[in-house]
């Protein structure tokens, strides 16, 4: 195979691998920053950087690597929002603060599989995940919806492993409290 | 800990999944132009790279070319140039030049002589020409 040869088979697998994360990084991206336009800007621009310093690596590295880019915009874009006053509250939310009523158990609650079987299952979905802090966030799409292990995660999100499933644990918490109480 | 497998998170997961099988056409086609361009960005900084190389190389081509031209032909073979000027010799490229030592030469310039001894029955043994040591 000649160097031009590979050049071009490099290409076909970046648009293999493009196009089959795309789709759920626009909506990891729009979790994260509330508007599809922002969030396609954030995609766009992290296809961008993410071919230009790391196209040449292995594909095995490809999926951390894309999204450790996108992860870093999306920071950097609420850093932005914050500079300007338009912050997500959640953001800056400490992990250990709650609101009490969220520990009482209310007895007709559907449980988090009824809620999400709903005809609304969606939307109750996308608002229980945005009410998450953004590494809470990312942490549980990273793991539960990309599929990366616990060490890609925290490749992507640029932190240890044990921060990773700090993270996790905690959005886990969150979204069973928010979804009603798992059993 | 498997709560990754929980069945509340499967169908978490398919949700997500659903979303994004959900986006409109016009959002499909950005993402199309976005990735499209994310490639094409990847060429425009590989062109300039592989132009450097076709040039490199050309140029490369051009200067040995240039030095061919430059190099005398060579003689043509029938004509024992060499014997002329035996510290030629030892200097051409032509491996076939080493079969021709400075001993050799001598023994050619005086074939005549030895020519006359063979005719007065007078060489030595046939096998050991010496033509350093005439008889």
């Amino acid at each position: 195979m000649s160097t031009g040869d590979l050049v071009e088979s490099t290409e076909v697998d970046l648009d293999r691998f493009l196009r089959n994360v795309e789709r759920r990084a626009l909506r990891m991206a729009e979790l994260g920053c509330g508007q599809r336009d922002a969030a396609f800007d954030l995609v766009q621009d992290a296809m961008l950087a993410f071919v230009r310093r790391y196209a040449e690596r292995p594909p095995a590295e490809w999926a951390p690597l894309f999204h450790r880019v996108l992860d870093n915009r999306l920071t950097d874009w609420h850093r932005r929002q914050n500079v300007r006053g338009r912050w997500m509250f959640s953001f800056f939310h400490d992990d250990d603060d709650g609101d009490p009523l969220e520990s009482v158990v209310d007895e007709a609650e559907p449980g988090p599989l009824g809620r999400l079987a709903g005809d609304q299952a969606g939307a109750v979905l996308d608002t229980a995940l945005r009410a998450l802090p953004l590494r809470q966030r990312q942490a549980f799409l990273l793991r539960v919806w990309e599929g990366l292990d616990v060490g890609a995660t925290a490749i992507a999100m640029r932190c240890s492993e044990g921060s990773v499933k700090t993270h996790l644990s905690r959005a886990l918490s969150r979204l069973r409290d928010r979804l009603g109480e798992f059993q | 800990m498997n709560d990754l497998d929980h069945e509340w998170l499967r169908r978490t997961r398919d949700l997500l999944e659903a979303s994004t099988q959900a986006l409109d056409a016009e959002t499909l086609s950005r993402l199309n132009r976005a990735r499209q361009a994310a490639l094409a960005s990847r060429r425009r900084r590989l062109a300039p790279m592989w132009g450097g190389f076709a040039v490199a190389g050309a140029s490369a081509m051009a200067l040995a070319l240039a030095i061919g031209l430059q190099r005398p032909p060579p003689e043509p073979a029938s004509t024992p140039a060499s014997l002329e000027s035996p510290a030629a010799i030892s200097t051409g490229d032509d491996g076939d030049d080493d079969l021709l030592a400075a001993d050799d030469l001598e023994f050619f310039e005086d074939l005549d002589f030895y020519q006359w001894l063979d005719s007065e029955g007078l060489a030595p043994a046939p096998s050991a020409p010496n033509p350093g040591r005439p008889l």
